[in-house]
């Protein structure tokens, strides 16, 4: 097992087995935000967050359209059993511990859009020697950057003084779908020969 | 849903443990995991070594190698948001990095303990002292502060949005040219992107954004400062840019048995650029302090150029705020 991907190929590109279920997951977890933004901007727009999540939801439009484009697909028949998996993970539920169900549904689609622009660092995964001008790890370098500005709408609303009462409900929330998230990323990633857990 | 992390009014601080087919020994903090590491000999003086914002324990191998081979027992971990320790989602309390730092020297047992930490991590060594002097045997802050002057601040803001609009390399980009000394990173230019790799794999954007936000509700330390009643040794590079003198002489002014050493041509992460300096510099204040000889009396000095000569009075006629040789007046 290494921690990053590899082994290149002779023109230093990602294995196309390693670019699919990377792909994958990234176009699952991104999309399934962009369809719950899609929902929560229906909603009235009258605070900083949903302006913010305007811009977010285009992102995660924008990253889905990238790696569909800069992914050299193969097939994988594995898929057929993941992709379930990583959808139904990805369902919105309202904390037990939050009274106010809607509430609770807008912050754990928050928690999840927090986890997956903080968690998932795919450009990290690039090996020193892998071809610069490769679309498939110029994307994941686009995909990087881009989570750190769209976190900044989850950590607006998450960090909000409406919700301070309810902050250790909140960070709970964020940080079960954290750990629910890294235990996704680190499967989808031993499923490819790369380790990045802590203990190693 | 995997697990839930619970608060820290929950907070079950428990012994050392080492994870089940884990080489890194890890302390549990609450829910939270802190990577540590203890070397040399076990009934040895320790050296405890808080790290700055955007370091990582292992930045610390020259002073580990260097103190050990002097036979200081010495302790390396990575705060909360730091390395391989957790990285709490949302928040991260100072308190809880305090907690931190006391699990870690809990671990040393019933031997001599000597404190040092950096910028931020020399803040977080202040306030344990504070707290915990009487666990101590001497202090030495390095490039810190204790309380946000109006530069400070509004550096330290610009810097979170730095790092928010462009990521952990643009927070490199700004703070190596701003920390590192020409004589530094001349030779290292056409090799930096390989220098700046290792940080930006092992710092996670939120994460620096949550010990950033720490200092949002910041109090400053400076009224507390005369209850750290240890020899303490302060270290500021002559043209630290990011903490200046002014910073270092509220430490000064305001612990007592304290003194404050100028290191000649450093900038503020003089640690980095000068190891062999500071590690000979921190040994000396150790030994220093436990054969007694130790006198802070406010003094000020200047660390000598090479590694085991000794410091220099700073001139009692100049003052050694300013920049230029003006005369001192009294305050």
């Amino acid at each position: 097992m290494s921690i990053f991907f590899g082994p290149l190929d002779l023109a230093g590109r990602v294995p196309t087995r390693q670019q699919t279920r990377v792909a994958a997951f990234l176009m699952s977890c991104h999309g399934a935000i962009a369809r719950q933004l899609a929902i929560v901007l229906a909603s009235q727009m009258n605070t900083i967050w949903h302006i913010e999540l305007n811009t977010q939801f285009y992102r995660e439009a924008e990253t889905v359209s990238l790696l569909l484009r800069a992914t050299s697909w193969v097939p994988d028949p594995e898929l057929l059993f993941l992709l379930p998996t990583w959808e139904a993970a990805w369902v919105a539920r309202s904390p037990p511990a939050i009274a106010d169900r809607i509430q609770g549904l807008v912050i754990d689609i928050a928690s999840l859009a927090h986890a997956v622009h903080s968690m998932i660092r795919p450009a990290a995964l690039l090996p020193q020697g892998v071809l610069p001008q490769d679309p498939f790890a110029l994307a994941l370098r686009k995909i990087e950057f881009e989570s750190s500005r769209a976190i900044q709408a989850q950590i607006v609303f998450l960090k909000s003084t409406d919700l301070l009462p309810l902050r250790e409900e909140v960070t709970a929330a964020v940080e079960s779908r954290h750990g629910q998230l890294d235990k996704l990323w680190q499967e989808v990633l031993s499923g490819i020969g790369i380790d990045r857990s802590k203990s190693t | 849903m995997t697990y839930v992390k619970h608060r820290p009014a929950e907070r079950d601080i428990r012994k050392h443990r080492v994870l089940a087919g884990c080489l890194m020994p890890f302390l549990t903090l609450s829910s939270y995991r802190i990577r540590y590491e203890l070397d040399g000999p076990e009934h040895g003086p320790a050296y405890v070594f808080v790290n700055g914002l955007t370091q990582y324990a292992e930045l610390w191998g020259a002073y580990r190698n260097t103190l050990v081979a002097k036979g200081f027992r010495v302790a390396t971990f990575d705060l909360l948001g730091q390395g391989t320790s957790d990285k709490p989602a949302l928040f991260i309390s100072q308190d809880d990095q305090v907690a931190a730092l006391g699990l870690v020297i809990d671990q040393l047992g019933d031997v001599p303990v000597f404190l040092s930490g950096i910028s931020f991590g020399g803040v977080i060594a202040l306030r344990y002292a504070v707290v915990h002097g009487n666990r101590l045997t001497g202090l030495a802050v390095m490039s810190t502060f204790a309380e946000l002057s109006p530069q400070l601040l509004l550096l330290g803001n610009a810097l979170r949005v730095g790092l928010i609009l462009g990521g952990t390399n643009y927070l490199q980009d700004l703070l190596l040219p701003m920390n590192l000394s020409d004589a530094w990173l001349g030779p290292q230019l056409e090799n930096l992107d390989a220098i700046k790799r290792q940080g930006w794999l092992t710092n996670d954007v939120y994460a620096l954004q949550n010990l950033m936000e720490s200092f949002l509700d910041f109090k400053p330390l400076t009224a507390q400062l005369p209850s750290i009643k240890i020899p303490t040794m302060i270290l500021n590079g002559e043209f630290d840019f990011l903490t200046p003198r002014t910073l270092h002489e509220t430490l000064r002014l305001q612990i007592p048995d304290s003194a404050l050493v100028i290191i000649p041509h450093a900038f503020h992460a003089f640690t980095l650029e000068k190891p062999a300096l500071t590690a000979s510099l921190l040994s000396t204040f150790a030994e220093d302090v436990l054969s007694e000889k130790w006198k802070g009396n406010r003094s000020v000095w200047i660390a000598p150029e090479n590694a085991g000569d000794p410091l220099i009075p700073f001139p009692p006629d100049h003052d050694h705020l300013r920049a230029i040789p003006a005369a001192q007046v009294p305050r």
